[in-house]
């Protein structure tokens, strides 16, 4: 009732401010934005969040101002991000495939459809990681044991219906093997759990190749086209399994946002991208960028969105 | 030590007792969960909390307990400060936080005041008040960049 | 460059200035109920852009210890840890200061913090690389046992009833399920609540479990917060001193044990405390006088929660697996300055690695002038503000901690409730630490137990993954005896009392 009660106060206002944030487009953005990151600080959203923070200040002369509102696995941020004003000042992660598995699986307070979406800006593709002294020297190696030995390969991954999961599932399906997944809380519990040789392999990003790199070895990276940091290291594809998957990040804003904000915001994202410097870091530490803008987020969505619900579906985590 | 007023402990027999349907709560509510990984905890935790609640309310009724005698308390003062408190939380996001802290610390200073109002403190402690609400809101918006509420009803 | 190079790096005027403000700063965070190190630390990242490296960690270490010292304050003033890892000061500290020693309290607790701040930085710069392969032999099943000893020691310690204990353990456990499930993202426990979706945020329900109940009794009666004398003590420093001196033992096992269980990624920080109170009650000769003020079990919890910052930099800067979440927003930091961690860390980037270790024995030391005067303030400020005022303001700091925590207004709403909650039980004899720790340790006890399962389940050996791993049968052990030992201990002491001794 409240909420009624709110909107019948407000919709003049936000009229007002609407009208009053159009006419000040042309300087977009003209303050610090507050940039909420829906998982504590230290994560991989976090770390490139950070990243961007410098870059985003050095170019537009405004600040980033990154806060914190994790919990629910991000379903407490996106559930609350379209109750945030809408004046191009408050921004939000988003990752897939939370944004979409999530919903399905229960009421978690957001609909993938409620988020409006600005910009995909990278991805961590997926890989198989194992220590540098095990068994598997590759991919086929680690697949014949399977074979071998139904169910007995352990492999920590990040989450249950997360990228790694699902890209397990399909793994698991395209290899014709069984293969026992034990998810953990991070990727960076799940990696500890990989060093201390409590499981024998992991599905986790590239970017743990990268940041444990005198300690593991890739296996096989799901993308298109090999890592820059990993030449060495094949994708699926070339392995012939049709494989190309990782925990997108994009940003999103409050639904009331103005649209010409969201194509301004979308592009200075684009520009942050596009900055030699910043690609550069963002590849060092194994992440990969994409360039998904406002414009082509729609069709974006529309092909993720079968995908995942299909793994996932696949993988038991929705009914 | 004062050994005279002995009896059962009948108040934490009653708190096992409640918090044994509040086992059952749960254990009802593990029922439908998607994941077989995320019932296995709560519904083994549960039943345990039921049989210590059962052992607690077994060994309470053959061990009578000391009660030690309560002084006479003020009920009104405690139910105001944590009303005030409630009250400030939930007009957060529609009157700021500004507005709902002030107001908080008001209602509270009035009702944690046991001494006369002498008009010094009439007007030290609002003034004292109003600093410490706005250092800290100042602390916090401006030096740690938290976005607190700056409520609905006036800003978009 | 050898040590002392190093050492005089870390001793530029420049990096004094850091380490007394990070310390100054840190202090002041950590007393405030509802602020913590990590968020005090996330908020100086993008200072830290622009500083050398060393310069950054220096800085960011010298915060963190202070804040962890600063927790000491409210835990002793207001009976209220402002970290998990302050719990157990709570249990003598709060005591102390109600008969008027809170001063005396504060004093030891600086000392102490001291000594374990100084034997943790130490492990971390003689022993770190060998050290961090204990955070690696831990696996599932030996984090689960972890969780279990530390929810059997907080029941066996706080006051009142084992069982009492070990019911509120099982809430604790029950509230940390609420909300969205962290792996399987199961909307468990809620009742169709939007509120408790995002599950309860342990540093808020520490504020509302402890801090609420005080404020509550203070409202109710006129009588003053604590026992003051007339006359001005200063620090008590000698006096303060010489318990040190007495308490050499249980200082430097504490901060030994500290050290090793602050290792632990996620659990250490949080049991660390507790372990260390347990060993100096069961090694104490008056083990009746704990929980009633004891300084020894103010002195054990405070040097052992200092020692796990050291303890928990190992596994940090050795293996880039974070110890505490201030380490992992450290590590954040370094990371995006495009510093590798690893143990190329300690020998291709010395300069950066020594220079910091240096940096925090220095923010160590400089603790202690600083946390004695700003502890002697906090204390006096305490003491001296009438109640009218003073329930206000810790009322209002309640408010603003809980919501900046994860900016919510949930959290302060479900803050209050348990505060009214943890007064109720309270007053039927249920104490409050056990139901926080089972809250604090629930998802490590959940997630060891499936992954433990399902792992032990694919190698087709459930009872070897439980119960066949050496550690694990070593903490299984710890767990009987610190189960049964209070239970033996209760049942000669009503023998006793029966036989009229006394």
């Amino acid at each position: 009732m409240l909420t009624t009660i709110k909107r019948v106060i407000l919709a003049p206002l936000t009229a007002a401010l609407m009208i009053l944030s159009a006419g000040a487009i042309a300087e977009y953005p003209e303050k610090a934005i507050s940039y909420v990151i829906p998982f504590g600080p230290g994560g991989e959203s976090d770390i490139t969040a950070r990243h961007q923070q410098p870059f985003f200040k050095k170019k537009f002369g405004k600040d980033l101002v990154i806060s914190y509102k994790p919990g629910g696995g991000g379903a407490v941020g996106w559930a609350q991000l379209n109750k945030m004003p809408g004046d191009g000042y408050n921004i939000m992660g988003v990752n897939l495939p939370h944004i979409i598995v999530k919903p399905l699986q229960k009421d978690v307070g957001f609909k993938t459809d409620d988020l409006a979406l600005i910009h995909m800006f990278h991805y961590t593709p997926d890989a198989v990681v194992v220590n540098i002294d095990s068994q598997f020297k590759t991919l086929q190696d680690l697949i014949d044991h399977a074979k071998k030995n139904p169910g007995k390969v352990t492999f920590s991954g990040s989450g249950k219906g997360t990228a790694n999961h699902l890209a397990q599932v399909t793994f698991d399906k395209l290899a014709g093997t069984k293969t026992t997944y034990v998810a953990f809380k991070g990727t960076g519990a799940s990696v500890t759990a990989l060093l201390g040789n409590q499981v024998m392999g992991q599905w986790g990003y590239t970017s743990v190749g990268a940041k444990h790199s005198d300690k593991v070895r890739l296996l096989a990276v799901a993308m298109e086209q090999r890592h820059p940091r990993f030449p060495d290291v094949p994708t699926f594809k070339e392995l012939g399994f049709d494989i190309v998957s990782g925990a997108y990040r994009g940003i999103a804003v409050p639904n009331s946002t103005p649209e010409d904000i969201r194509v301004k915001l979308s592009s200075l994202i684009d520009q942050i991208n596009a900055d030699a410097a910043f690609k550069q870091k963002m590849e060092n530490d194994g992440f990969a960028l994409v360039n998904v803008d406002y414009k082509g987020m729609k069709a974006f969505m529309e092909e993720k969105r079968k995908g995942y619900a299909a793994a996932a579906k696949e993988a038991g985590v929705i009914k | 030590m004062p050994t005279e007023p002995q009896s059962r402990d009948t108040g934490g027999m009653i708190v096992a007792a409640i918090f044994i349907l509040i086992g059952v709560l749960a254990l009802w509510d593990t029922f439908d969960y998607t994941d077989a990984d995320s019932f296995v905890f709560p519904r083994t935790v549960a039943a345990a909390m039921i049989v210590f609640c059962i052992g607690l309310i077994a060994w309470s009724l053959a061990h009578p307990i000391d009660v030690g005698s309560r002084r006479a308390q003020s009920t009104p003062r405690r139910v105001g400060l944590v009303t005030a408190m409630l009250i400030a939380a939930l007009l957060m996001p529609y009157t700021g936080f500004l507005l709902s802290g002030l107001l908080a610390f008001a209602a509270i200073v009035w009702l944690a005041m046991y001494d006369p109002w002498t008009r010094g403190r009439l007007i030290v402690y609002p003034l004292v008040g109003s600093a410490i609400v706005l250092g800290f809101y100042f602390l916090f918006t401006k030096v740690l960049l938290v976005p607190l509420p700056t409520g609905r009803l006036f800003i978009g | 460059m050898d040590s002392l190079g190093y050492l005089l790096a870390a001793l530029t005027p420049y990096h004094v200035a850091l380490a007394i403000g990070g310390v100054v700063a840190g202090t002041v965070v950590g007393s405030l109920p509802g602020l913590t190190a990590t968020m005090a630390v996330a908020v100086l990242i993008p200072i830290t852009f622009s500083m050398e490296p060393a310069s950054a960690l220096i800085l960011m270490g010298a915060i963190y210890t202070g804040a962890i010292y600063g927790g000491a304050y409210a835990a002793i003033l207001l009976n209220t840890p402002g970290t998990p890892s302050a719990i157990a000061t709570t249990f003598d500290g709060y005591p102390m200061a109600k008969r008027g020693d809170g001063d005396l309290a504060i004093t030891l607790a600086c000392i102490a913090s001291v000594c374990g701040g100084l034997v943790g930085a130490l492990f971390l710069l003689f022993l770190a690389p060998p050290l961090a392969n204990v955070a690696l032999s831990f696996g599932p099943v030996e984090y689960f046992w972890l969780a279990i000893l530390g929810l059997t020691l907080i029941s066996a310690l706080s006051q009142g009833n084992l069982l009492k204990g070990l019911i509120g353990a099982c809430f604790g456990l029950l509230l940390s399920c609420i909300g969205v499930a962290e792996i399987s993202a199961d909307v468990r426990l809620t009742f169709g609540s939007q509120t408790l979706l995002g599950g309860i945020e342990t540093v808020s329900a520490l504020i509302g479990l402890y801090c609420i109940p005080v404020l509550i009794d203070l409202v109710a009666t006129p009588d003053r917060h604590l026992k003051v004398e007339d006359v001005s003590r200063g620090f008590r420093l000698h006096e303060a001193l010489d318990i040190s001196w007495r308490s050499k033992f249980n200082l430097a096992r504490s901060s030994v044990l500290g050290t090793l269980v602050g290792i632990l990624p996620g659990a250490g920080g949080s049991i660390a405390g507790l372990v260390a109170y347990s060993e100096a009650r069961r090694s104490s000769k008056q083990q009746q006088d704990f929980g009633h003020g004891a300084p020894e079990g103010v002195q054990a919890t405070e040097s052992a929660n200092n020692a796990t910052v050291g303890g928990g930099f190992i596994p940090t800067l050795v293996l880039g697996i974070p110890g505490t979440p201030p380490d992992a927003v450290i590590l954040g930091a370094l990371l995006i300055q495009g510093v590798r961690t690893g143990p190329n860390l300690f020998t291709e980037h010395g300069s950066i690695v020594y220079v910091f270790i240096w940096g925090l024995l220095l923010a160590t030391v400089l603790m202690l002038p600083i946390g004695l005067l700003i502890g002697r303030y906090a204390y006096r400020s305490i003491v001296t503000v009438p109640k009218a005022l003073l329930v206000p303001t810790v009322a209002f700091m309640t408010l603003i901690g809980t919501y900046a925590i994860r900016n919510s207004v949930s959290d302060v709403a479900i803050m209050i409730v348990l505060g009214v909650l943890g007064w109720v039980l309270g007053r039927f004899g249920f104490s409050a630490s056990p139901i926080v720790l089972g809250l604090i340790l629930g998802s490590i006890a959940e997630q060891g137990f499936v992954q433990g399962w399902i792992i032990g389940a694919a190698a087709d050996d459930l009872w070897g993954q439980f119960f066949g791993r050496p550690i694990s049968v070593g903490i299984f052990a710890f767990i009987l005896l610190s189960l049964f030992s209070p239970l033996l201990l209760s049942r000669f002491r009503v023998k006793r009392e029966l036989t009229g001794a006394d």
